[in-house]
Formats: C-alpha cells, sequence, structure tokens
C-alpha cells in the first residue's frame, strides 16, 4: 500500500515540479519580497518589519495560489487526459490515488516553501535585517495552512472543473479567514436565515485565520507554543476528513 | 484464488445505461451482453465505432458500472486489486505525463503493479528495447508522437508480465511496421500462455492473430465464435472459369450461375454452391469443346461477415 501511494505521489511530485506555472510562481514570490527594497523609504522607522511582513505574506500567497492553481486541477488533469484509466487499471485503489495525489502535492509545497524561506532569510541578509529563527513559526502555520486548502483543492477536483474548482477554494480560503466575523454576525443577526447559515458556515468552514501568526512574529508579541501545536492538530484533523470525503467522492465516480 | 477452469472473463447479460446530454437521453451502450473468455484465448472483440467495445471494456476495467448484469475478472469483481494485479491494460488513444520521461513512467507502472524491485529496472529495459523506444527512454513524454505513445501504452500493459492483456483498439496510430511488431507481440503472448482479449474495428489484423472473435452492433453482441466456425462454415459462392463457349451453351450455363461475365473467350460463372458446380460440369461435357479452365471456392472473408451484420442492424434500426 506505502509502495502504490509513494508511487502516485512521486509521480505527482514529478509532474508538478516540472510544471512551468510553479517556477513562474516561485520566481513571482522572490521578486515580490526582493522589491522590499522600493517601498523600503514608504515606512519610516519601521522598514525591518515591513520587509519581514510582506516577505511572510508573499510566502503565503504564492503558496496559496500553488495550492488552489496546481490542486484545482490535479484530478481533473487525470480524467480529462485519461491517464486515470492507465493508474486505475493498476493495482491502485482509489483511496490509495487520491492519497498519493494529495501527498505528492504537498511535497512540492514543502519544496515551494523551502526554497522561497531561504530566499526570504537571504534578502533579510543582504538587508542587514536581523533573521530571527523564529519568523520560521510563521512559516509552519503557513504550512498547516496550506494542507488544509490542498485537501479542499483536492476535494473539489474530483468532481469539478479547475476554474469552478479554483474560485470555490479560494472562496474557501478567503471566508476561512473571516470565520470569527461568521460567529459574531450569528450572534447579532435578528433574521433566523442568517444566523442559521453563518453558524452552518462557520462550524463547517476551516478557521484559517488562527495559522496567521504574521503579525505576533513580526512585532514580536509573546506567542502560545500550545496553540500553535493545537492549530496543527486541527489542520490534521481537518485534512483527513477531507480526503475521507474526497475518496468517498471519487470511489462514486464512473469514468 | 480462482480454479484453474474459471474464464479469465465472464460477463453475464450486463446491459449498460447512459444518460447523456441536457435532456438525459437514455442511451443503450450495452444491451444483455454475455460471454466468456478462456485461458490462453486471443478474443478479438469486433464493432463499429460506438457499437460498445470501449464501454464494456471499461466495465472489465471497474472504470464504469453496469447498469444490469454481472461482469467478472478471474472470478473477481473488476475493481478487485487481486484481479487487476493479474491483468494489462491498454486504453483506446492513451495518453501520459508530459513532463515523465518515458523510462520513469514505465518505472511507475511497474511499481504500481509491485513488480519486484529487483526486477523492475531490467523489466523496463527489456520493454523499451522490445517496443524499439531506447533512444527516447530519458526524454519527456510530451514531445512523443501518436505511435511512440502508443507503443509505451503497450510496454506499460506488458511491464508486470500480465496473465490477460486487455487491449483497446491497439493498432491505433501504428504505422504497417509498428502493426507488425504488435502482432508479433500477441503472436508471442499467446505462444506464452497468456490471454489476450482486444477490441478492433481494423478486420485484417483479426484474421491473423484472433483465436475467437466476438462482434458487437449497436451494444449487442450478435456473434461470437472460432473464426474459422464464422468464416470457412459456408463458402460463400464458387467461381468457374470456362473457356471456348459457344451463344447457345452460355444460356444454359448462365441459367445454373448467379452471375457471369464474358471476357474474351472466357466465361467467369459465380455458382451458388457445389451442387451447382456439378450442373456445370455436366453441361460443358455435354456440349464439348468446353474447356474448364478454373474451379476456386470464394470463401467469406471477416468483412464481408462484417459488413452483412452492420447492413443488417442498419436495415433493422430503418
Amino acid at each position: 500500500m506505502i509502495d502504490r501511494v509513494y508511487g502516485v505521489a512521486l509521480n505527482t511530485f514529478r509532474e508538478s515540479i516540472r510544471d512551468k506555472v510553479l517556477v513562474t510562481l516561485i520566481i513571482f514570490a522572490v521578486l515580490v519580497m526582493g522589491s522590499a527594497r522600493v517601498i523600503q523609504p514608504l515606512a519610516v522607522g519601521e522598514e525591518a518589519k515591513v520587509i519581514k511582513d510582506l516577505g511572510l505574506s508573499a510566502i503565503t500567497l504564492f503558496c496559496v495560489l500553488i495550492s488552489i492553481l496546481v490542486g484545482g486541477r490535479i484530478v481533473y488533469k487525470e480524467v480529462e487526459k485519461r491517464t486515470i484509466y492507465i493508474m486505475l487499471a493498476k493495482p491502485v485503489r482509489r483511496w490509495e490515488f487520491i492519497l498519493g495525489k494529495y501527498l505528492g502535492l504537498m511535497a512540492v509545497l514543502v519544496v515551494s516553501l523551502v526554497v522561497m524561506t531561504a530566499a526570504y532569510y537571504v534578502i533579510l541578509l543582504i538587508m542587514g535585517i536581523g533573521a530571527q529563527l523564529y519568523l520560521l513559526l510563521a512559516v509552519l502555520t503557513t504550512f498547516f495552512q496550506l494542507a488544509i486548502l490542498t485537501a479542499v483543492a483536492v476535494l473539489f477536483s474530483t468532481f469539478s472543473t479547475p476554474i469552478t474548482g479554483a474560485v470555490f477554494t479560494f472562496a474557501v480560503y478567503f471566508v476561512g479567514h473571516l470565520t470569527r466575523d461568521l460567529k459574531l454576525l450569528a450572534a447579532m443577526s435578528p433574521s433566523p436565515v442568517v444566523k442559521v447559515a453563518s453558524y452552518l458556515l462557520y462550524y463547517l468552514l476551516p478557521n484559517l485565520s488562527n495559522f496567521n501568526i504574521r503579525a505576533e512574529v513580526v512585532y514580536g508579541a509573546p506567542l502560545d507554543p500550545y496553540a500553535i501545536l493545537l492549530s496543527g492538530l486541527y489542520a490534521l484533523v481537518y485534512t483527513a476528513t477531507l480526503l475521507l470525503i474526497s475518496a468517498t467522492v471519487f470511489n462514486r465516480k464512473e469514468f | 484464488m480462482s480454479s484453474p477452469n474459471e474464464p479469465v472473463i465472464r460477463v453475464v447479460r450486463l446491459s449498460k445505461v447512459y444518460r447523456s446530454g441536457f435532456r438525459m437521453k437514455r442511451v443503450q451502450a450495452l444491451a444483455d451482453v454475455s460471454l466468456e473468455i478462456e485461458r490462453g484465448e486471443v478474443f478479438g472483440f469486433l464493432g463499429p465505432n460506438g457499437a460498445g467495445k470501449t464501454t464494456l471494456i471499461k466495465i472489465l476495467m471497474g472504470l464504469s458500472e453496469p447498469t444490469s448484469g454481472t461482469a467478472l475478472v478471474f472470478g473477481r469483481p473488476p475493481r478487485d486489486a487481486t484481479a487487476k494485479a493479474r491483468l494489462g491494460f491498454l486504453p483506446e488513444s492513451p495518453y501520459f505525463y508530459d513532463h515523465l520521461t518515458a523510462r520513469e513512467f514505465l518505472d511507475l507502472a511497474a511499481r504500481l503493479s509491485a513488480v519486484p524491485k529487483s526486477e523492475a529496472t531490467g523489466r523496463v529495459t527489456g520493454l523499451l528495447r522490445l517496443l524499439r523506444m531506447e533512444r527516447a527512454a530519458d526524454a519527456q513524454m510530451r514531445g512523443f508522437s501518436r505511435g511512440m505513445l502508443q507503443r509505451m501504452g503497450i510496454a506499460q500493459a506488458l511491464v508486470a508480465d500480465p496473465e490477460l492483456v486487455i487491449l483497446d483498439e491497439p493498432m491505433g496510430g501504428l504505422d504497417p511496421i509498428g502493426r507488425k511488431e504488435f502482432r508479433d507481440i500477441i503472436i508471442d503472448l499467446r505462444e506464452r500462455g497468456k490471454t489476450v482479449f482486444f477490441s478492433t474495428h481494423i478486420l485484417s489484423d483479426v484474421e491473423m492473430i484472433c483465436d475467437r472473435v466476438g462482434i458487437v452492433i449497436e451494444g449487442r453482441m450478435v456473434e461470437v465464435g472460432r473464426l474459422s466456425e464464422i468464416l470457412t462454415g459456408d463458402i460463400d459462392s464458387i467461381e468457374v472459369t470456362v473457356k471456348g463457349v459457344t451463344g447457345k451453351t452460355q444460356k444454359a450455363l448462365e441459367r445454373v450461375s448467379q452471375r457471369s461475365i464474358k471476357s474474351g473467350d472466357e466465361l467467369l460463372l459465380t455458382i451458388r454452391n457445389e451442387e451447382d458446380v456439378d450442373r456445370v460440369l455436366a453441361i460443358c461435357r455435354e456440349m464439348g469443346g468446353i474447356r474448364v479452365v478454373g474451379i476456386a471456392p470464394h470463401r467469406r472473408t471477416l468483412e464481408d461477415y462484417f459488413m452483412a451484420h452492420v447492413a443488417n442492424a442498419g436495415g433493422r434500426r430503418d
């Protein structure tokens, strides 16, 4: 089983890492981080923090884009190009295929994160700004967030076209960062329909704002290590649930 | 495990109905198809485009579910991984991963089919050589021609040395040399006791390599049998060529013939059966001065057979 999942994952990794979309996105991310030099004079006294924050934001944004753009067509592409016929003709179970696809894509995201983070630290060092190791915590929580988002993208990819999938995944990402407001809305709204809908979305959608600790690491606010650990566990459970749903949907699919 | 006498493929009263289009129009892709393929057979699955060949193959591969009826491969449901471990599959117009090299892809196929690592490299290299893909082994497949992709498709189907090989239109995209090589591969598989099930609409290939054929038209299996039974069971007609015919004799001969063609002093007669041949010979002896220069039985080719069935189906539909 492990061998088959690894096979599918390795294949997905190779196929994606050689794709122009990925390389383009990584180059753009590095360019954005480097462009901090241009905006530096605008923020008097806060240069270092702005540059640190901008770099971390760029890492998150571009990895989210990779997750949505590459993840959103990862299963669809196999169906469209009918490579799925060949894969499923092998003694590979359908859930193994979905898991392999997901892990392959996560490997791509890890490589992207590593490359971007390395570039980030190089830029910080070149600019003579302290490149503290604790900034990595923000990269770690970004990774947790990507784990969930990629699982969302893979789920949409099992039944919708890449564009629809990308739009919905982006919507999940966007609303996922506003779930606290959803809860607030549910509490305050007089309309029962809005109340129910808001609560439903609040409990259904991933709470992604938990993973955003950029401000804390950049401005040196105190961080709770248990909260980070807990957010990791949350990501694990949420991701596993999504993959289970994806495998169930995929299992019922006819080609 | 299936018993040794278990058919490799068993299809019982299989039907498949699709709903397609905006108005969910009902399309009957397969209707009540039954079929058994024995171990070691080379079975040709024939039919015009859209007859239901690919639908049946998809069901056998577990890619699609039948509306009713059962399909078993090695006595197991098609989705069963133990059944899949024993078969190789080539889909129609196969397409692979653009950014993988030929060797990487075959390595993947070997890994997914649980080929032991110690054997995989040798197996992959051997297949690349067999299919004359050695020079392209380390090139990414996005630049491959249709024929090269077809060869890769055959290679990945054979990588686990399967007992059963299912091929959907394997000759598509191959040039005459490629087709000859492919026929040799099938003959080699048969000699090694493998079972081959393949669909095609290229009849000459079937006549050369199949033990049995099944003909499917509009989702129905209209004929299953040994090629020799289907084709030699009935001699379609007999052609008799005679020389030195006069006007009166010609009339007498034409009376017992289906058709006649006069060319110079030769007369070509198309005769229905052997009794009529005796009558022709009797006439020739009676009249004298006539020489019989040729008697040739005209056997039905698979193409004649096939065309007759397609025409019948068309007639029923109209």
